[in-house]
């Protein structure tokens, strides 16, 4: 009993403790003799200052591919830095928000963080994160960067994080699943219609179409489509009044889902990772996902995937650019202006990008697509010209989500899940969905 | 002067040594108790400090959120369907184990290691596998002509798969069964055998009786911790709770408050709520034993 009431509070305590292992570490580094080697070598250059030992923490989240290069860049920037040392933290989407929280309420959040553009007004507007504008140009270089590139980490006027891989979305599939709905290709201007009817067969050859849609990405490209939006510009209601469009994009899944075109909610439940992903072990043409994400469905599955459009119409329209993730820089951080050095470099540095290649997202830097494109698999070079594509053929994007998006975003799934399971009708979804999710919305007034 | 002092030295002595303790207990265990309790009267997204709003979260628990009730829901069935059947498995198998045999240590041990890994991370997952459309009860259930079953698409019966997953770890109940049963004066059965009891007559007249302070203890310490079980409805959930809500056990539903929706307030107040009702129903338990516990020392 003591411990759950204590459950809270563990985080407080954690919290503490980890406040004091950071301080540990950085004076354990401040007295190594690496740093007081290298700082001796500096100054038989005459001139300039040595470089005071620094220690930065960067945290980002992913899966097992991600960690490794990232580290290797790590490497490859303390190499060329000698007086820093980076200290990384890791772990997969879900936990990494669940420590950061608590880091952030022991002003205790690393000095570089990997964001996402759900969280990025939350932890924004509540003073955790430095405002970039005044690093751009003298620290990060944003020569080669477009405004448009940069703007995706805006909040109002402040710049809370630095963009550091472009993303859009896209069906990708299996072509020669594909065939055995007696299609051989999708239409290049091809409309939700066009959709339904095709994915309807996909029962009767023995697969699934699709594994459904992340519906806080795709019902918010749709309502783009019609000129309306997921959130209203300040945050604090739903950007949509009509229940019917909700009514109209979901409607037409659950049936796919009800009709065994798309799987139901627990066989989806029972997938453990993309190795057993439904698309890669043949049962499922195609998936609906964003772009960065094609080179490792692609590498797991070994055979020739393919990229599509999203449905119209009025696609140009819905379509957008989005960061795929930022790094920003904390409040509390004491070394704002290395960590604003790492950045310029991970953003910047050839070298470095190809490591990263585009697993997280396509590089901001144009000289630098340049650069690296030639290195690349032929996937990732497909994934290059896609977004290239869509940088012509698409609108600006939203802003930001707003706080408390995450929940909104529990609840979409939520609703939607009771849809596919056939106990809740898409007209009782659409108003459930509409009174919880501005309860939580108007909370930002 | 020098007695009082020697008397005051021993005390400071004393305290001296169980100060790891004490300190341990006063910074993470008593301090994080009142802290949430405070907690529970604010509202604190953990960004910006808590602000006092009074009885509001309690107000909105029990008048504005149904998933509270639902979770209330899920976990009173989990505890009033899983703790007795868990004691009950947790006798019959120490009953089966109380009896001379050469191998009778190797079978103690084999039956009480799944509650030394029971509530880890790794039999939440084979779980999982286990209760899969592929896996090994549907592949059972197929064998003796039976269809299978969805386990992850019915939220009562991804409840089922946690029940089973709890009464599996009988372990430590069984442990403390057996001792009781060893307890219990042989010559009672002889005397019993003499006056031509039966085999049940035997476990009803003489067994159960004797027993049931041990029953007492059990029933009360795993109804507490059932209440409290989170690991295996977050892993086997996937950290949601579904299908449907189905395993959103209450444990599990706070975890998401604080941790998911940065709702720390709120979550402190489940907390309280939590300890409430275990402390009333624990109450009960203990109001209702003398009833049904028999106690030697007291027959005349």
């Amino acid at each position: 009993m003591l411990l759950l009431t204590a459950l809270l509070a563990i985080a407080l305590a954690a919290c503490g403790g980890g406040a004091k292992n950071a301080e540990d570490g950085g004076s354990g580094e401040g007295g190594s003799p690496q740093a007081s080697g290298n700082a001796s070598g500096g100054s038989s250059d005459g001139g300039s200052k040595d470089p005071e030992p620094v220690t930065l923490r960067i945290a980002w989240w992913g899966s097992q591919p991600r960690h490794d290069y990232t580290l290797q860049v790590i490497e490859m920037y303390q190499q060329k830095h000698p007086h820093v040392k980076l200290e990384p933290e890791y772990a997969n989407f879900d936990d990494y928000w669940k420590k950061l929280a608590p880091q952030a309420a022991a002003n205790d959040l690393p000095d570089i963080i990997q964001m996402d553009i759900s969280y990025i007004s939350q932890y924004g507007a509540n003073g955790q994160l430095e405002d970039l504008t005044p690093y751009l140009g003298s620290i990060i270089n944003i020569d080669h960067i477009s405004e448009n590139a940069i703007s995706g980490g805006k909040i109002g006027d402040k710049l809370y994080g630095f963009n550091i891989g472009v993303n859009t979305i896209q069906f990708q599939y299996d072509p020669e699943l594909l065939k055995r709905l007696g299609v051989d290709t999708l239409d290049e201007n091809w409309t939700w219609d066009d959709y339904y009817e095709l994915a309807g067969k996909a029962s009767e050859a023995g697969l699934y179409f699709d594994s459904g849609f992340r519906p806080e990405v795709f019902f918010g490209y749709y309502l783009r489509t019609k000129g309306q939006h997921l959130y209203s510009p300040d945050g604090t209601s739903l950007g949509y009044d009509d229940d019917q469009l909700f009514i109209d994009f979901f409607a037409p899944l659950a049936k796919l889902v009800a009709d065994g075109d798309a799987p139901t909610p627990d066989v989806k439940a029972q997938v453990k990772g993309l190795e057993d992903d439904l698309l890669v072990k043949g049962q499922q043409v195609g998936i609906w996902q964003w772009t960065n994400q094609f080179v490792a469905l692609q590498q797991v599955a070994n055979r020739p995937l393919e990229m599509h459009h999203m449905p119209g119409p009025n696609r140009e329209q819905g379509l957008y650019l989005k960061p795929s993730m930022y790094f920003s820089i904390s409040k509390n951080s004491k070394h704002k202006e290395e960590a604003a050095r790492f950045i310029d470099f991970w953003v910047n540095d050839i070298e470095a990008n190809k490591l990263i290649k585009g697993d997280r997202g396509v590089p901001v830097n144009s000289q630098v697509i340049e650069a690296v494109k030639p290195t690349l698999d032929p996937a990732l070079v497909k994934v290059f010209d896609y977004v290239a594509w869509a940088q012509e053929n698409s609108s600006p994007m939203d802003p930001p989500d707003p706080p408390g998006a995450a929940e909104v975003i529990a609840l979409f799934k939520e609703v939607t899940e009771a849809m596919d399971f056939g106990k809740l009708s898409p007209e009782d979804a659409a108003k459930r969905f509409r009174e919880e999710a501005n309860a939580i919305l108007t909370k930002n007034k | 002067m020098s007695m009082r002092f020697a008397a005051w030295r021993e005390t400071l002595t004393g305290y001296a040594f169980i100060s790891p303790f004490l300190l341990g207990f006063l910074i993470f265990t008593a301090f994080p108790i009142a802290a949430s309790l405070y907690l529970s009267f604010t509202d604190y997204n953990l960004f910006s400090p808590p602000s006092w709003v009074g009885l509001e979260q309690y107000q909105t628990m029990f008048t504005g959120d149904p998933k509270f009730w639902k979770s209330l829901r899920v976990t009173f069935i989990y505890v009033f369907a899983g703790v007795p059947l868990r004691l009950s498995f947790a006798l019959l198998v120490a009953l089966l184990l109380n009896r001379a045999s050469r191998a009778i240590g190797v079978y103690r041990t084999v039956y009480y290691l799944p509650s030394i890994i029971g509530g880890s991370v790794a039999v939440s997952i084979m779980w999982r596998n286990l209760y899969g459309d592929e896996g090994v009860i549907n592949k059972a259930l197929n064998f003796f002509g039976l269809e299978s079953v969805r386990w992850f698409a019915d939220p009562l019966a991804a409840l089922w798969m946690l029940i089973t997953l709890s009464v599996w770890q009988f372990g430590s109940s069984m442990l403390i069964f057996l001792a009781g049963l060893k307890n219990i004066p042989p010559s009672l059965y002889e005397a019993a055998s003499v006056d031509g009891a039966n085999v049940l007559q035997r476990f009803i007249r003489i067994t159960m009786p004797m027993l049931t302070p041990v029953v007492l203890f059990n029933l009360i310490m795993q109804t507490i911790a059932a209440f409290m079980t989170f690991i295996p409805a977050y892993i086997i959930s996937k950290g949601e709770g579904g299908p449907l809500d189905g395993t959103l056990l209450y444990s599990l539903y706070l975890f998401r408050r604080a941790f998911v929706f940065y709702d720390m307030g709120y979550a402190a107040a489940m907390a309280w709520v939590l300890l409430t009702i275990v402390a009333l129903l624990t109450a009960l338990v203990f109001f209702t034993s003398k009833y049904w516990v028999f106690y030697e020392t007291k027959e005349d």
